[in-house]
């Protein structure tokens, strides 16, 4: 018995067995999780990565199968591919980015021909973007300037070869071979029937109400995802282009979780444009917190109001600057009391 | 001072104690020694180190450049090679040629983009008027090949004038390391033309790109790399580079006819492209690429790989040092 009671360990012992023991457990956990996300250069050496087993990356494809109900006298004329995000750069490349930054989650295409409009076909691609604000987000940063509006839902238009619409979280493209106008027929078909089997409730992206109505492009609104103006910090920005005495300016806003962190941010932006030569200008805003920068021949107002971050850009001159940002000061304050 | 001798371990405990020490230390080397894996990550270099990309250039006739305005790619083409010395400067009797094109995409060549039939019509006839023994056109497109070829006109195009059109298959592509670079490490290249050709033309249109900015000559080279290359997006300027030291070609062709300066390198509408009408052709891939980038309305600012393949020393941006040949038709 005395040699037992000789023999049994301190509180201190146990209290650091026990802390060598969690740090152990720690150790172990990081090594099993950091299993799962190897580097880039042990990746590489993958036969999944270098095309040593491409049926675990292929897109899907099906020859008999359409995504679309397919409209009378129309035809597949290559199988349905899906595309997720390990594979989006097989099809287009250098543009998965764009989504994969916009919250994308898979791509269907196929290939559809029409006999009646000859040896034209037609490339339909649907984005399934997770949400509408994401679609829309995509859409709006590829619009073409010479679109012609599309009844087609609130975001649609047509090129002369091409239909590019938004339906809830899909963004929809839909490319012609050749130009021809009966071939806008049947690519207007095939959106009509996609819409239809896709039944949604009207979502509109709340961006257009708090860009002032003046000098407002009403194309120009977009929504830009990721990395707006360079700033890595800068996400899920809507903008917004004016035409003032013949010059254009940009007006932004975006919406973020507290006040504090939209503060923050346009505090950080602010030193993010100094860093490239930003110098503060002497203004009369009206707007409390905000600042007037004179960088590279522009001015630019950055401000904050309650969640909203905002502010205008490029503006040739400090009056011109100084009209929007105060207007859309106003719009975000009258947002901001409803 | 009580307490110590209660904690006094006599001889047979601490024997005890340290063959338990011992046992659980010799268990913990075991099984690392049991998980060790001796082969991997494998960067051996041992399956790239027989595998070379032969210099294609022809350094002893120095920087030559031609800039040719006008609406036919034909006209242009030919133009601009005479400008230069002709196609026989570049093809001798007897030569195998291989034509790297831009068929990234298996989309209709009205769309411009990927290297439009007309130009590859032309270079191959220029090529056998020349006396090329063969001319090979490929790409590695990864999504489908046949449709790339196909719906592009490339493979018509090719065939229409007695060249052969290479798919990229597996066996094809061998690893290679580029002696200095940081990406292109045990990768896997589209060897198989590279090593059975005496001269290579790269030739592809003016793009705008989401990533890199623009995709004109040294980006169409990324088409020479297999596996899962979309990783390389995140480094997309360093990437070009090495491809730019990787191949070192005979003679560039950037056709800037139409310009998508937008929405690329896919495009999708009419509306993303301009009708610039030029054709720059040349030896010096650096020069080509920044004046294509004037076609976009860039400068080398806009193109960090411009500026880091001048850095290299693989030509210069300063495409007027070269003299070019301008002329309109």
């Amino acid at each position: 018995m005395n040699q037992k009671a000789k023999s049994k360990t301190t509180a201190q012992q146990t209290l650091l067995s026990l802390i060598i023991l969690g740090i152990l457990a720690i150790i172990s956990g990081s090594v099993f999780l950091a299993q799962f996300n190897p580097n880039p250069a042990v990746q590489q050496m993958a036969p999944i990565l270098t095309g040593g087993d491409k049926s675990l990356t292929e897109p899907s494809a099906s020859a008999e199968k359409t995504f679309i109900p397919l409209p009378a006298g129309q035809s597949p004329l290559s199988p349905a591919e899906t595309f997720d995000a390990v594979t989006l750069s097989d099809k287009i490349n250098g543009k998965a980015e764009l989504y994969l930054s916009s919250g994308f989650v898979r791509l269907h295409s196929q290939r559809f021909e029409d006999p009646t409009v000859g040896d034209v076909w037609i490339e339909v691609f649907v984005y399934d973007m997770q949400t509408p604000q994401n679609a829309f987000s995509v859409f709006s940063a590829q619009r073409r300037d010479d679109a012609q509006t599309l009844d087609l839902g609130q975001y649609a238009y047509q090129t002369p070869n091409a239909l590019f619409f938004v339906h809830g979280p899909f963004y929809v493209e839909m490319v012609a071979s050749d130009i021809s106008e009966s071939i806008i027929q049947p690519m207007m078909a095939f959106a009509e029937a996609f819409i239809a089997k896709h039944p949604i409730q009207a979502q509109t992206i709340g961006e257009k109400k708090l860009f002032p109505k003046e000098g407002l492009i009403q194309t120009s609104i977009s929504l830009v995802s990721a990395d707006a103006f360079g700033y890595d910090r800068f996400d899920q920005i809507f903008t917004a282009t004016y035409r003032r005495q013949d010059s254009e300016l940009m007006a932004y806003y975006s919406r973020r979780k507290t006040p504090r962190e939209a503060a923050e941010l346009a505090s950080s932006y602010r030193d993010f444009l100094a860093e490239f030569g930003g110098r503060s200008a002497e203004s009369d805003l009206g707007i409390e917190r905000a600042k007037m920068i004179h960088i590279l021949d522009t001015y630019e107002v950055v401000f904050s109001h309650g969640p909203y971050l905002a502010g205008v850009r490029e503006a040739p001159d400090k009056p011109s600057a100084q009209e929007l940002a105060r207007q859309l000061f106003n719009q975000i304050k009258e947002a901001s009391r409803e | 001072m009580n307490s110590r001798p209660e904690h006094k371990i006599n001889r047979r405990q601490f024997i005890a104690r340290s063959a338990k020490a011992g046992a659980s230390i010799l268990a913990a080397c075991s099984v690392s020694y049991w998980f060790y894996d001796r082969t991997a990550p494998g960067r051996s270099e041992e399956g790239a180190s027989g595998v070379q990309i032969p210099d294609f250039s022809m350094s002893q006739l120095g920087q030559r450049m031609s800039i040719v305005r006008g609406s036919t790619r034909s006209e242009t083409l030919e133009l601009a090679l005479k400008s230069i010395g002709n196609m026989h400067a570049f093809i001798k009797k007897g030569d195998r040629v291989l034509l790297k094109v831009n068929a990234a995409f298996a989309s209709p060549p009205m769309l411009s983009a990927t290297t439009h039939p007309d130009t590859i019509t032309a270079l191959t006839r220029l090529c056998f008027k020349a006396g090329a023994a063969s001319v090979i056109v490929t790409d590695n497109p990864i999504n489908d090949p046949a449709s790339c070829f196909r719906l592009t006109g490339i493979e018509q195009a090719a065939h229409s004038t007695g060249a052969s059109v290479l798919f990229p298959k597996k066996e094809f592509f061998k690893p290679f390391s580029l002696g200095q670079a940081q990406l292109i490490r045990n990768w896997p290249i589209l060897y198989e033309p590279l090593s059975r050709v005496d001269k290579i033309i790269g030739t592809a249109p003016v793009k705008d790109h989401h990533r890199s900015g623009a995709s004109m000559i040294m980006k169409n080279w990324y088409g020479l790399l297999g596996g899962r290359r979309n990783i390389f997006h995140q480094d997309i300027h360093t990437i070009i580079q090495e491809l730019a030291m990787m191949v070192k070609p005979t003679l560039v062709v950037l056709d800037g006819t139409t310009t998508m300066m937008h929405n690329g390198p896919t495009g999708g509408s009419l509306s993303d492209l301009k009708q610039t009408h030029t054709m720059i052709v040349g030896t010096d891939q650096v020069a080509v690429d920044a004046y294509g980038a004037t076609l976009l309305n860039k400068t080398i600012d806009d193109l960090a790989f411009i500026k880091k393949a001048e850095a290299m020393g693989l030509g210069t941006a300063d495409y007027q040092s070269l003299n070019p040949v301008m002329a309109s038709i």
